[in-house]
C-alpha cells in the first residue's frame, strides 16, 4: 500500500484526544451499545429463568454476567475516558468494502465452490487494496486458488461445496 | 528422583523425530511472523489453529509454543535492526537496540539477545520442572470454590495489567463471559442465546471467534494502515558480543532471569510487563543511569533475558492451574480444548507425556533457537520484502477456508468475519480484544465450578470466604486493588502537583503513553522505564502486548 507522498502525510492523523465537546460524546457511543446488550441480555437470562443460587435456572450465570456488562457500561457512560483513540477516516471506508467483499465471497463460495469466488476476491485485494502490478495480480490470483484448492481438497479431504470451475475436470 | 525421571519422559517425547521437526517447524515460522510486523504470535496461532486440528496434541502443542517464544525473539531482529517492534515486548528493546545498530553495534546487541534469551529461557525451564509439580500438588488439593477464584484472579490480573483502561477491560471480560455462554446449558441442556440458529446450539466455535478477533481484524486494520517500506542498511558483521560486552550484561541477564521467571508465573504476567520491569530495574541499579537509551547493553540483555524467561514460565499457569496468563496462552488453552484435554492439575498426571514433552520441547527449541537465529538474521530480514499486500490477501483466504475446514460449516465463516468486524471496531474504540477472549475461554469452566460451589454450600456465597484458598486469592485480589488505588491517587496528586509547577512537556509524544495524566494502568511504565524518546515510534507498529 504505497502511496504518494501528499496522500501519506494526509494519511497521519494525530490521534483525537478530546477533552470536552462533542468528541466526548462520540465515545460514549461504544458504550451505549455496550448498554443495550446487557440489557438484552439480562432480560433475554430472565426468561431463561433464574432459579435460586442453590439451584440454579439456565438463566441465573448470564444474568450474573449481564449485571458486569451494564454496570461497566455505565461508568463507562458517565467516564468515557480520554485515551488517545485511532480517528476513524477515509481510509476506514476501505475496510468496510474489504469486509463487504469478504461476505460476497461467503456467499459465492456456497452458491458455486472455492475456485471463481477465490480468485476474484484475490484479484480485488491485490490489485485494489494491495496496488500489486495487473502481472503478479494475475499470477497470483489464478495460481494462489488452485494450490490451495489442491491442498485443502484434496490433500486434507474438506469437503468443499460442489465447485462451478473445477468440478468438471478435477 | 521424581522429577528427573520425568524429564527424561518429557525428552524422550520431545525428541521424537517428528516432534523435533514441529518445534524446529515452531521456532522458524515463530521468528518469521515476529519479525513481520502486522501478524503477531496472537494472529498466527489464531489462524494455524485449524491446522493443529487434525495433529496429534503434543505435536501440536509443541509447535505453538514454539511460535510463541520464536516470535519474541523475531521481534527482537526488527526492533535492534529497524525500531519496529514486531510484537509489544520488544517495544523497550528498541529503546536502547536500534541506538546500539546506530553506532554499529547492532550484532553485538542480536547476539547478546540471543543469549539472554537462551539463558532466561533455560532458567525458566529448570524452575518450571521444579515448581510445577509442587504447584500441581496445591491445585489438586483445592476444591471448586478455590479455582472460582483462581480463575476470577486470572481474569481480575489480565484486566488489571493490560493496556488501556481497567473498565474498559473489565467490559470485555464480561462480554467474552457471555459469548461463552450461547450454545446449551451444561447442566439441563436447555438453549440459551441461540435465537433458533442450529449451528449456535453447540457454541460459537473459539476458533472462529479468536481468528475472528486477532487474525481478521488485524489484517482490516493494515487496510488503514500506510506501509512504509524499510530497507536495512547496515551490514551485520560481529554477531558474537565482545568479552567486554558479556561481562557489562552478566548482571542484567542474571537478574532478568530472575525477574522474568517470578513475573511469568502470576497470571496476567507474561511478555511485556517483565520486559519493562527489567528495564526499570536495570536503569535504577546502573552506575549512570544517562546511557539508557543511547545505546547500553544492559538495557538490550535484561528485558530480552526477562521477556524470555517470563514468557517460558507462563506455561505454569496454564498446564498446573489450566488459567491461561496471556491471550496467545489462551489459544493454547483453546488448542488443547480441541483436542478434548482440559489443562489443570490432573494433566500432569493424564497427560504426562503432553506436559513434560512440552515442557522438554521449550527447552529444545531454546537452543535451537541460539543455533539458528545467530547464522539466519540476514535470511529473516530478507522476509520483510514481501509486500503487505500479498501477505495480507492470501492471510484472510486462508483464514476464511481454514475456518470453513473445522466443522465443514459456512457458518463459521461467517462468525469469523463477524468478529474480525468487531475486533476492528474494538480497536478503533479502545477496547481490547485479550480480555474477551480469555474470558470466552475460561466462561464455561468458571460457570461449573460456580455452580459446583453453590450445590457444595447450599445456595450460599459464605462458601469463598469459608473455603481457605478461595479467602486467600481473593484477599489477593482485594489487596493489589488497594495497592492500586493507593499509588493511583499518589501518583495522582503527585502528578497535579508537578503540572502546577512545571509546562506539561510528556504530551509532545503524540502516543500519550506516558503522560502523567493519561490513566495508564501500568505503574512500572511511568515510573522510570521510558527514557526521553525524541520521535516516536512508527504509527502502526504499535501493537497491543495481545496482538
Amino acid at each position: 500500500m504505497v502511496s504518494s507522498p501528499v496522500e501519506a502525510a494526509a494519511e497521519i492523523r494525530e490521534p483525537e484526544r478530546p477533552r470536552t465537546g462533542a468528541g466526548r460524546w462520540r465515545r460514549r457511543i461504544a458504550p451505549l451499545i455496550l448498554l443495550v446488550l446487557g440489557l438484552g441480555a439480562a432480560s433475554g437470562s430472565w426468561l431463561l429463568k433464574l432459579g435460586t443460587l442453590h439451584h440454579p435456572a439456565p438463566g441465573l450465570w448470564p444474568f450474573i454476567i449481564s449485571m458486569a456488562i451494564i454496570l461497566s457500561a455505565a461508568v463507562l457512560i458517565v467516564r468515557p475516558g480520554d485515551e488517545p483513540l485511532e480517528a476513524w477516516g477515509r481510509r476506514s471506508l476501505s475496510v468496510a468494502a474489504g469486509v463487504a467483499s469478504l461476505g460476497a465471497f461467503v456467499v459465492l463460495f456456497e452458491l458455486i465452490g472455492f475456485f471463481v469466488p477465490a480468485v476474484l476476491m484475490l484479484l480485488l485485494w491485490l490489485r485494489v487494496f494491495g496496488r500489486e502490478s495487473w502481472r503478479w495480480t494475475l499470477v497470483f490470483a489464478v495460481a494462489g486458488p488452485a494450490v490451495l484448492y489442491v491442498i485443502f481438497d484434496r490433500l486434507l479431504g474438506v469437503p468443499f461445496p460442489a465447485d462451478l470451475a473445477l468440478g468438471a475436470f478435477v | 528422583m521424581d522429577i528427573l525421571s520425568n524429564l527424561g519422559e518429557g525428552f524422550s517425547v520431545a525428541l521424537d523425530p517428528m516432534n523435533l521437526l514441529f518445534v524446529l517447524i515452531g521456532v522458524v515460522v515463530g521468528t518469521a511472523i515476529g519479525v513481520l510486523p502486522g501478524l503477531g504470535p496472537t494472529a498466527t496461532i489464531a489462524l494455524l489453529l485449524p491446522v493443529t486440528y487434525t495433529m496429534d496434541p503434543t505435536a501440536s502443542i509443541i509447535m505453538l509454543a514454539g511460535i510463541y517464544y520464536g516470535s519474541m525473539y523475531g521481534g527482537t531482529i526488527t526492533s535492534v535492526l529497524l525500531r519496529l517492534p514486531g510484537e509489544a515486548a520488544s517495544v523497550v528493546t528498541t529503546f536502547d537496540g536500534y541506538q546500539m545498530t546506530k553506532q554499529g553495534r547492532a550484532g553485538a546487541a542480536l547476539g547478546i539477545a540471543a543469549i539472554g534469551s537462551f539463558i532466561g529461557g533455560t532458567v525458566a525451564i529448570i524452575g518450571l520442572t521444579f515448581l510445577a509439580p509442587v504447584l500441581g500438588k496445591i491445585a489438586l488439593s483445592m476444591g471448586p470454590a478455590g479455582f472460582v477464584a483462581l480463575m476470577v484472579l486470572g481474569l481480575f490480573l489480565v484486566t488489571s495489567l493490560g493496556t488501556g483502561s481497567t473498565i474498559k477491560s473489565v467490559s470485555m471480560a464480561a462480554v467474552g463471559l457471555l459469548l461463552s455462554t450461547v450454545g446449551q446449558d451444561p447442566v439441563n441442556g436447555s438453549a440459551r442465546f441461540t435465537f433458533g440458529q442450529a449451528p449456535l446450539l453447540s457454541g460459537l466455535d473459539f476458533v472462529a471467534v479468536a481468528m475472528g478477533l486477532f487474525g481478521v481484524a488485524e489484517l482490516l486494520r493494515s487496510l488503514e494502515q500506510t506501509e512504509k517500506a524499510q530497507i536495512i542498511k547496515t551490514k551485520i558483521k560481529n554477531i558474537w558480543p565482545s568479552r567486554r560486552d558479556l561481562k557489562d550484561s552478566a548482571g542484567a541477564i542474571g537478574r532478568g532471569s530472575a525477574l522474568g521467571f517470578f513475573i511469568g508465573i502470576l497470571p496476567g504476567g507474561g511478555g511485556v510487563i517483565s520486559s519493562l520491569a527489567s528495564y526499570a530495574m536495570e536503569k535504577r541499579r546502573a552506575k549512570d543511569p544517562s546511557r539508557f537509551g543511547k545505546g547500553a547493553i544492559e538495557g538490550v540483555a535484561g528485558p530480552e533475558t526477562a521477556n524470555n524467561a517470563s514468557s517460558t514460565t507462563a506455561f505454569i499457569p496454564l498446564l498446573v492451574l489450566g488459567i491461561p496468563s496471556n491471550v496467545v496462552l489462551a489459544m493454547i488453552f483453546g488448542a488443547l480444548l480441541m483436542h478434548g484435554i482440559t489443562p489443570g492439575p490432573q494433566l500432569m498426571t493424564d497427560h504426562s507425556g503432553l506436559f513434560w514433552g512440552v515442557i522438554a520441547s521449550m527447552y529444545i527449541g531454546n537452543l535451537m533457537l541460539l543455533i539458528l537465529n545467530i547464522p539466519l538474521v540476514g535470511i529473516f530480514i530478507q522476509m520483510l520484502r514481501v509486500r503487505q499486500g500479498i501477505l495480507v490477501a492470501f492471510s484472510l483466504l486462508i483464514v476464511l477456508i481454514g475456518v470453513y475446514s473445522i466443522n465443514n460449516s459456512s457458518f463459521d465463516m461467517w462468525v469469523v468475519l463477524a468478529f474480525g468486524v468487531l475486533g476492528w471496531i474494538m480497536s478503533k474504540t479502545g477496547f481490547d480484544p485479550g480480555p474477551l477472549v480469555l474470558a470466552f475461554v475460561l466462561g464455561p469452566i468458571l460457570e461449573k465450578s460456580f455452580r459446583q460451589s453453590m450445590l457444595i454450600s447450599g445456595g450460599s456465597l459464605d462458601i469463598f470466604v469459608t473455603d481457605p484458598a478461595a479467602a486467600i486469592i481473593f484477599g489477593l485480589i482485594l489487596a493489589v486493588i488497594a495497592m492500586k488505588a493507593i499509588t493511583g491517587f499518589r501518583r495522582r496528586t503527585a502528578g497535579a502537583k508537578a503540572s502546577t509547577e512545571a509546562p506539561v512537556t510528556e504530551d509532545a509524544s503524540p502516543q500519550g503513553t506516558d503522560g502523567p495524566d493519561s490513566d495508564d494502568p501500568s505503574p512500572l511504565l511511568t515510573a522510570s522505564a521510558v527514557p526521553g524518546e525524541p520521535e516516536p515510534l512508527p504509527a502502526g507498529k504499535q501493537h497491543s502486548p495481545t496482538a
